[in-house]
């Protein structure tokens, strides 16, 4: 048996680092979003300016307005998109090689650079791009669509590819190790198709759903490469605007827009906690 | 009955269109790096079919007004950094999963810590990592500021996946090794090191792969010695060519050749542990 002494031991170096490199910096943001800045310079002086002007400014309120609307598209295409599939292979695929091999093939391009991943919607959703080409030559349009590239649109297009995979991941995991007899159960005692999946399956793939919208919520509200590079920098969510304002020095206004993206994000990721254990699902 | 065929086939074709959808990007890359150069741009059609690009990043092509990918440098920085990400936070990891495998006080609040690495954005960290760098007084370097978030970003992965297996590890033959009087160390390197190396490996791919391709942490505070996606990032606000698709094809097959290699380590570990334990079983008959 081991002392409780060795416990702490084993964990020291775990927690000495997360305090100094995660605590620590995530405190002193707070600290200095509270900072008086000036054009040049920024001083220790506690003031709320920055605060003001973040929620009385068009552009930074707007930019959280825009990140809030964009997230919450992205998390609801993403579900209704990565649910079917996550159906699919979790409950009409028997072979257990075969789901793996599926889901194999989800997680792949995740291990291709994420810039790149971004990138390559360039040429697929530009005005001469293979979208536009390929349903003009099937003759479903006469002329290019425009709206594909550098809009709001091309930026949710391009998240959802690249986050969609959090969601299937979980939700298949969650529909898997639905016990196979609690099915043929019900429908042995006549429940229909749409029953059991309203009964037995949503229920049970909802822990999945939950975690998936956590992962896709931190990380999209985290972006900022994907929105300028498939938006020309015309959609600027919160992580740009903390992107130019650390580029002009404005330390304490970039803290804020940092604050600001943490509330919103513990907010929902502790509502979505409340609901599950995510420690009981391992 | 019928329906549920029928939903069957609906599902099938919806999940084909999905992959089509993950996949379609990369395949119009890929097409889209054999443009000819150094005239062709990133877009159809395809004006010839040549290698162009390829001869581009590899420094290869004669010189032409498109500078080539800062790439070198940057390359054996970004290796070199997700090297030490990888030793380190597998350390870590296996040793804050082996403290969890005994219930203690705090451990929920511990565990929660641990994994708020993995989930606080990389602007976050980055910009506060830099404001207290600034405060401390500290030079931002690759090796350092850069450094240290990216164990903070990995450690909660290789924490994690070592915690899977330490939850189906038998406990009863490190205790069987124990109380035949085998010291605590040498147990674990011959008793308990062996059965978690397949975690140990997967701990050490995702470390590596995460830190090599971590770019909004490294952003802030990587200092002027950029790493490769950095670098990458670099060509992002001028006109694109399709140098950055062939590097694009290119840095692809890098990662499936890192992940062949992880295949294959698993594959010899597991077949060396099967004929270790019938050679255990013969000599025991």
């Amino acid at each position: 048996m081991r002392s409780n002494k060795g416990t702490w031991l084993l964990l020291s170096p775990g927690i000495i680092w997360i305090m100094l490199f995660l605590v620590a910096p995530l405190i002193m943001m707070i600290y200095v979003s509270f900072w008086t800045q000036t054009t040049f310079s920024i001083k220790p002086d506690m003031t709320v300016a920055s605060w003001v002007n973040f929620f009385s400014s068009d552009t930074y309120f707007g930019a959280l307005l825009r990140t809030v609307r964009i997230w919450f598209t992205v998390l609801v295409v993403t579900i209704l998109v990565g649910y079917p599939v996550a159906l699919y292979i979790g409950q009409f695929i028997k072979n257990k090689t075969l789901q793996t091999a599926l889901l194999v093939t989800c997680v792949i391009p995740f291990w291709t650079s994420f810039l790149i991943r971004v990138l390559a919607w360039r040429p697929m959703l530009g005005k001469e791009g293979a979208i536009n080409i390929v349903l003009q030559k099937i003759g479903i349009i006469d002329a290019p669509i425009e709206v594909l590239l550098f809009t709001e649109l091309s930026v949710i297009i391009g998240m959802v590819q690249i986050y969609v995979v959090f969601m299937v991941g979980p939700i298949a995991f969650m529909i898997g190790r639905i016990d196979g007899s609690l099915i043929e159960g019900a429908r042995d005692l006549g429940a229909s198709t749409w029953t059991i999946f309203r009964r037995i399956i949503l229920p049970l793939s909802m822990p999945g759903v939950i975690v998936g919208a956590i992962f896709v919520t931190v990380m999209v509200l985290g972006e900022f490469a994907t929105a300028s590079a498939l938006s020309g920098r015309k959609v600027n969510l919160l992580g740009n605007i903390i992107i130019t304002q650390v580029g002009s020095l404005k330390w304490a206004f970039a803290a804020v827009a940092g604050v600001v993206l943490t509330v919103v994000m513990a907010t929902f990721v502790a509502i979505m906690l409340r609901i599950v254990n995510l420690r009981n699902q391992l | 009955m019928d329906k549920v065929v029928s939903l069957r086939w609906f599902l099938g074709i919806f999940t084909a269109a999905f992959v089509l959808f993950l996949y379609g990007p990369f395949i119009v890359m890929g097409i889209l790096s054999f443009q000819q150069g150094p005239e062709g741009g990133p877009q159809f059609p395809i004006i010839e079919w040549s290698t162009y690009w390829y001869q581009h990043v590899f420094g290869l092509a004669p010189p032409s007004r498109i500078a080539p990918l800062p790439i070198g440098e940057a390359l054996i920085r970004s290796l070199t950094l997700a090297f030490a990400t990888m030793v380190v936070s597998t350390v870590m990891g296996v040793l804050t999963a082996q403290a969890f495998r005994r219930p203690f006080r705090g451990s929920g609040i511990v565990f929660y810590s641990v994994i708020l690495g993995m989930i606080v954005p990389g602007v976050l960290l980055g910009l506060g990592m830099v404001l207290l760098a600034n405060q401390v007084g500290i030079d931002r370097n690759w090796w350092s500021t850069a450094f240290v978030l990216h164990v903070v970003y990995t450690y909660p992965f290789a924490f994690l996946v070592m915690l899977a297996i330490f939850n189906r590890f038998d406990e009863s033959v490190e205790e069987a090794s124990l109380s035949l009087g085998v010291s605590p160390a040498k147990t674990f390197r011959k008793v308990t090191f062996p059965i978690i190396f397949p975690g140990v490996l997967s701990a050490m791919l995702f470390a590596f792969t995460l830190s090599y391709d971590e770019f909004p942490r490294t952003l802030f505070t990587g200092g002027s010695d950029v790493t490769m996606p950095i670098a990458i990032y670099g060509t992002f606000a001028v006109e694109i060519h399709p140098n950055l698709f062939a590097f694009g094809v290119i840095s692809t097959l890098f990662s499936f050749s890192l992940l062949a290699v992880y295949g294959i380590l698993l594959t010899l570990s597991i077949r060396r542990q099967n004929q270790r334990a019938s050679g255990l079983q013969e000599d025991i008959t």
